[in-house]
């Protein structure tokens, strides 16, 4: 599959058909892997792809990257779930079906948490292990992209996965147990872990969707968010931004994966998610055609008459 | 002479003993799904034992998130400015590691650089450090490639090394340290011979060379090179690094509040963050975010050891551990060493 990557980047670089491919490749130690801005067709051998392969690199795909625009022609090496993200940015205008070229790559599925993998000797990755449910993230336990689903080139041979009917995994586990306490207890829940926020805005920035180039939480003439990082200030940021994103997520994970403060930044996200398919019948990043609902005003097809 | 002894189980006794005399107690404590941070902590059960370093430094004890610095009244009479006088308890850091120990110093030059910072050196005056040396680590420390060692006692002042059976053996390491002992003697016990020591970690020695990274970095040439945009384009900016980061110690003052009170705080702040250079003409002389990162690796290897005899990067592995894309300080000092 790796061979098989590595000749389609170099036919493209090599044909001018692209100019900079964003990738994965191995950090030094061989123990995670790490995006790559491959632009000459003799570097293509260090594009690789494995279970290791986590980052949803749509981000360098936003105006927050103008250097990597800069580069020229973009081609972007994209699992199923990564490309829903680059799905939702077409949709919202943020990008052209034409401005980038798609490698989408077949999924066996991704670790969430790469230290969590297991390490050999030398601390390299061991690529032999088993993928293990436990370090297996939730998205994965419910892809239905596998089999990427909007690409230029397809990469790697077919998977026969089906998901489940019923989302399974961590994320659904605790919304469920979220949803059986009483409203106090969900206030101390979400309180224990925003206390925890130090506002370094890692979840912002490694989303793909927060593309915005001033976010409302660095507007100061008026000053929306405090930016202080105490439980006003934190709760605010974090409702405000799952606001932000309600509808629009893809559940790519990125964000509770960059939380350096281990809140469960993905149970709200797919709450929203689910709420939103309830009340939409909704699921972001399948058609660029179809805008996600809160961007959309359409009082014809609205289910509810309240408002008529 | 044997050393003293600080059994384990005389940690409760500690615990108490120091919230009684109206002091506080930081300790490492597991506070989420895999994640180990220094918390403040009310019972000895609460210590964690396994950790390697964690998850952010114990700068916030001295130097917190946020913390307010005036007040202000704002009544039909006029305004009114009340300064915050500080009085700060006694703190005891319990589990710090060599490495954040030394960053101590690195801090403290900052805040008593050219201003005296109060807000932090009458913390840090109140605050005792007892280290514990590193039994375990792991492939992103690289303390012993900066010139600190994983039994160093600078900056702390008691160093504890822990012994076969699960206690910890205690060196007295400043005058502060030793009136801490006389304080707590009931705790800090002599046997008759000093227990054996578990092994201290060796972490990897890295092939880099401090002073050629700093030449290199001198060289004004080297700051438009392809460098750092080869090495650092794939940073998202997310600050984590810096946060995590025990010498990172950059601040933004924020007025918060309404018309007729307002708070004045110091907030931590972040090199990584486009905000940081941006000028209200809208310019930006950081423009991209490779040049944010470059920012920070001169802060760690040039501007500071160029303006402090301290260390600017003390190899605690955080930035490393933390990056979510895996950009490795270590890699980028290796290639440069290399050059
Ligand atoms: S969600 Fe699907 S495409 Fe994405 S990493 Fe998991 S298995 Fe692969
Ligand atoms: S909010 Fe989180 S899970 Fe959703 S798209 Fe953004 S980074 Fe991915
Ligand atoms: S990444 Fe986590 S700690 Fe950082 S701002 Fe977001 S929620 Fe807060
Ligand atoms: S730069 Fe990285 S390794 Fe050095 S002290 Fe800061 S967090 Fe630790
Ligand atoms: S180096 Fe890594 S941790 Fe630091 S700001 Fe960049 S992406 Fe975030």
């Amino acid at each position: 599959m790796e061979k098989q990557l590595q000749d389609k980047a170099r036919e493209l670089l090599e044909s001018g058909k692209a100019d900079v491919i964003i990738g994965y490749g191995w950090n030094r130690d061989k123990s995670h892997t790490t995006p790559v801005f491959i632009k000459k067709a003799e570097d293509v051998g260090k594009l690789v792809f494995n279970k290791l392969c986590v980052n949803n690199l749509s981000v360098y795909l936003t105006r927050k990257y103008p250097d990597v625009y800069a580069m020229g022609k973009r081609a972007i090496v994209a699992k199923g779930c990564d490309i829903k993200n680059i799905v939702v940015m077409m949709s919202e205008g943020q990008l052209k079906r034409d401005e980038v070229h798609i490698i989408g790559v077949t999924c066996d599925g991704v670790i969430f948490d790469q230290d969590a993998w297991a390490k050999a000797e030398d601390g390299s990755a061991d690529m032999g292990a088993e993928l293990k449910d436990a370090v297996t993230a939730t998205k994965c336990h419910n892809c239905d992209v596998r089999n990427p689903h909007l690409t230029d080139t397809l990469i790697g041979d077919k998977s026969n996965f089906t998901p489940p009917d019923e989302p399974v995994g961590f994320v659904f586990d605790k919304i469920k147990d979220i949803e059986k306490m009483d409203s106090r207890d969900k206030w101390q829940f979400w309180m224990g872990h925003f206390s925890r926020c130090i506002k370094c805005y890692a979840c912002r920035q490694v989303c793909s969707l927060c593309y915005c180039e001033r976010c409302i939480s660095d507007k100061n003439m008026p000053q929306w968010i405090e930016t202080s990082a105490h439980l006003r200030g934190n709760l605010a940021w974090n409702l405000i931004r799952a606001q932000h994103l309600t509808g629009r997520c893809t559940f790519c994970g990125e964000c509770e994966r960059a939380c350096p403060a281990n809140i469960p930044l993905n149970v709200i996200n797919q709450k929203m998610s689910l709420v939103m398919g309830e009340a939409f019948d909704y699921k972001s990043g399948y058609d660029p055609k179809e805008h996600p609902p809160m961007i959309v005003f359409n009082p014809d097809e609205d289910k509810d008459d309240f408002i008529k | 002479m044997a050393k003293k002894i600080l059994k384990r189980s005389d940690l409760t006794k500690l615990v108490a003993s120091v919230g009684k005399a109206g002091g506080a107690f930081v300790a490492p404590k597991a506070v989420a799904n895999g994640l180990v941070e220094y918390v403040f902590i009310k019972k000895a059960d609460e210590i964690e034992f396994d950790y390697i370093v964690p998850g952010k430094s114990f700068k916030e004890a001295n130097f917190p998130q946020t913390e307010v610095v005036a007040r202000f009244k704002n009544d039909p009479e006029g305004v009114t400015v009340e300064g915050v006088e500080l009085n700060p308890p006694r703190v005891v850091i319990f589990g710090a590691r060599p490495c954040d120990a030394k960053s101590s110093e690195s801090l403290n030059s900052v805040f008593t650089w050219d201003f005296i910072d109060e807000f932090y050196t009458k913390r840090e005056d109140a605050m005792v450090t007892i280290t514990v040396a590193c039994t375990t680590g792991d492939n992103a420390c690289f303390c012993t490639s900066v010139g600190i060692k994983p039994d160093d006692t600078d900056g702390s002042d008691l160093l504890l090394r822990e012994t076969e059976g699960g206690d910890f053996t205690v060196e007295a390491v400043t005058d502060k340290g030793k009136a801490f002992i006389k304080e707590e003697k009931a705790v800090f016990t002599e046997g008759k011979a000093t227990p054996k020591e578990r092994t201290i970690f060796e972490p990897r020695k890295l092939d880099v060379d401090l002073e050629k990274i700093g030449e290199y970095l001198k060289d004004t040439d080297h700051y438009e090179g392809d460098l750092w945009a080869d090495m650092a384009r794939k940073c998202i900016g997310c600050g984590s690094c810096t946060y995590a980061c025990p010498t990172c110690h950059c601040f933004d003052i924020t007025d918060e509040g309404g018309f007729s009170e307002t708070e004045r705080r110091k907030n931590w702040d972040s090199c990584q963050f486009d905000f940081f250079t941006l000028h209200a003409s809208g310019h930006n002389p950081r423009d991209r975010q490779y040049k944010r990162w470059r920012n920070r690796f001169m802060c760690k290897f040039n501007i500071y050891p160029g303006k402090f005899k301290t260390k600017g990067c003390v190899g605690c592995g955080r930035c490393v551990r933390v990056c979510p894309v895996r950009l490795d300080i270590t890699e980028v000092m290796e290639e440069i060493s290399g050059a």
